[in-house]
């Protein structure tokens, strides 16, 4: 893979889920460059998860080619996800479950450390660098449990910055935070697709985005309709147009 | 005097049936309970009925087939082991639901065959299935269960990553780049394989106890994931040992002793767990 190459590529994908009699999404075809900040919108249903859960590989293509990080993901998804990380949209913690933030943290890089093999001293280094950076170095020993919704989505965070990605697939990473954690996400967003990163992610918040050109993408009935740039400050505008287009289409 | 073979507690205990009663109780317990953490934080509880169900069917079918009922109550256990996991996927069922079909199937085979043997004029007794037989083993028993002991702890120290974040969260174990099946699969087996082995000595009654309780009162003092490996066991082998004890001193039944101990300690958690202390302070 060469510089210049796409981080993510997908070419006519299609993507069904197990017992369904059609695919959930069709004709996909989708370049995407390194350090590109992507926001996926839609209304619900359209396939934006399924998107991204297409990307690292934990749902099966059909039909297609999909290659991430210049990896095959129809070959093999597991190492794809090593260096992809992936915020996912639904959790909820039991308060008696017994993983304190450290150890959640760390399960980010389990992927990468292998099967068989212990932890290693860098490990807990970017532990404590995930924890540092999403500003929760003092929850460290708490139980995950015991902590409010928008603490354990930035644990979440943390777990999947751990592992030092090279995209970031974030589902509605704002949906726990109030108004002061959104805008400190966001700097850190901004931070690492300026870093190199490419982030996409899927949200019904457009407010707040960094302040850089955004990719926008917009996906109806497992279809993407809008593939474009714009400025961050247009994106819901542009959500926007293309829902109504389709609506009276 | 000591038999002839591998010493174990030979060397502290000097009655033979205590002793190996002792041993017994101690591998098996410490087994099971290591298990107990997996079995109550993935919510499978019910994998100890239906191994002693899967065991009890293996056991009426080599009676009927007269074939030796325990070496085929291994086998169907083992069989079943092996059906758990790829079932749930499969069929779409939660491994829950799938223990539950299980348990209906090898219920119906082993009443089916009771029924059978019974209009043939054939006995078949289940008492010894669900008590266990602690106090007339053969030292290969012991060993059998030293070893699964072994390999239920190698298991967990072995995969003890996978295992935690499969424990945690399915669905991030796997986005976090984990093989969530193979792990998950060989998790079910070897809870499934411990059941099946220890089934036949100790009895389905104890076993339940064991797959669920120590766990359970780890869960009360524990914050930790890796305390509660180490808690459950140290607290069923102390339980377990004193129930083996007693009941050997005093002439009671036990695995109904121990099980009743293992309840008054749980019940003695809950009430001194600090998870359910209030602070009055104020600063």
């Amino acid at each position: 893979m060469t510089p210049s190459d796409p981080v993510i590529r997908l070419e006519n994908v299609y993507t069904a889920y197990e017992g369904a009699d059609r695919p959930t999404l069709t004709d996909i075809s989708l370049s995407i460059g390194k350090g590109e900040f992507v926001v996926i919108g839609g209304p619900n249903g359209a396939g934006k998860t399924t998107l991204l859960e297409t990307i690292n590989g934990m749902l099966a293509i059909t039909h297609g080619k999909a290659i991430v990080c210049g990896q095959d993901v129809r070959g093999d998804g597991v190492q794809v996800r090593c260096r992809v990380g992936y915020l996912l949209q639904n959790f909820a913690f039991d308060p008696l479950t017994p993983f304190t933030v450290e150890e959640v943290v760390l399960m980010g890089c389990y992927g990468t450390i292998g099967l068989f093999r212990k932890p290693r001293t860098e490990d807990y280094v970017e532990v404590k660098k995930a924890l540092h950076l999403l500003g929760i170095e003092d929850l460290a020993t708490r139980p995950i449990g015991q902590l409010s919704g928008g603490q354990q989505q930035k644990v979440l965070m943390a777990q999947n910055l751990a592992r030092n990605p090279e995209v970031l697939l974030l589902d509605e990473p704002f949906s726990n935070l109030d108004m002061f954690a959104r805008e400190e996400i966001n700097r850190l967003l901004a931070r690492l697709v300026g870093s190199g990163i490419t982030v996409l992610i899927v949200s019904h918040a457009f407010d707040d985005l960094p302040d850089r050109p955004v990719r926008v993408v917009v996906m109806q009935e497992g279809k993407i309709v809008v593939s474009r740039e714009c400025p961050p400050k247009e994106v819901e505008q542009v959500v926007r147009s293309a829902g109504k287009g389709a609506l009276h289409a | 005097m000591p038999e002839k073979g591998l010493y174990m507690l030979e060397f502290i205990i000097q009655n033979n049936i205590v002793c190996h009663a002792v041993e017994a109780m101690l591998f098996a317990s410490v087994a099971c309970a290591v298990l107990s953490v997996i079995i109550t934080q993935v919510q499978i509880s019910s994998i100890g009925f239906t191994m002693a169900h899967a065991a009890f069917a293996g056991a009426a079918v080599g009676m009927f087939l007269s074939l030796n009922p325990t070496v085929c109550s291994i086998v169907a256990g083992v069989a079943v082991a092996f059906l758990i996991g790829p079932l749930s996927d499969k069929a779409r069922l939660s491994p829950d639901t799938s223990l539950g079909l299980l348990f209906g199937i090898c219920m119906a085979v082993a009443i089916f065959f009771i029924a059978y043997m019974q209009t043939l004029g054939q006995g078949f007794s289940a008492m010894g299935l669900l008590f266990g037989d602690v106090i007339s083993l053969y030292r290969e028993e012991i060993y059998v269960l030293a070893v699964i002991c072994v390999v239920a702890i190698a298991f967990i120290v072995v995969l003890y990553k996978e295992i935690t974040a499969i424990i945690f969260d399915k669905r991030i174990a796997e986005s976090v780049g984990i093989r969530v099946k193979p792990v998950y699969y060989a998790m079910l087996f070897v809870i499934a394989l411990t059941v099946a082995l220890c089934l036949p000595i100790i009895g389905g009654l104890l076993l339940y106890v064991w797959l669920v309780t120590p766990a359970a009162i780890a869960l009360q003092f524990c914050n930790r994931l890796a305390a509660m490996f180490v808690v459950a066991p140290t607290v069923a082998a102390v339980i377990s040992i004193s129930g083996a004890l007693v009941g050997l001193e005093y002439s009671l039944p036990v695995a109904p002793l121990t099980a009743v101990l293992f309840s008054v300690v749980f019940i003695a958690a809950v009430l001194l767990s600090p998870r359910r202390r209030v602070t009055f302070r104020k600063i």
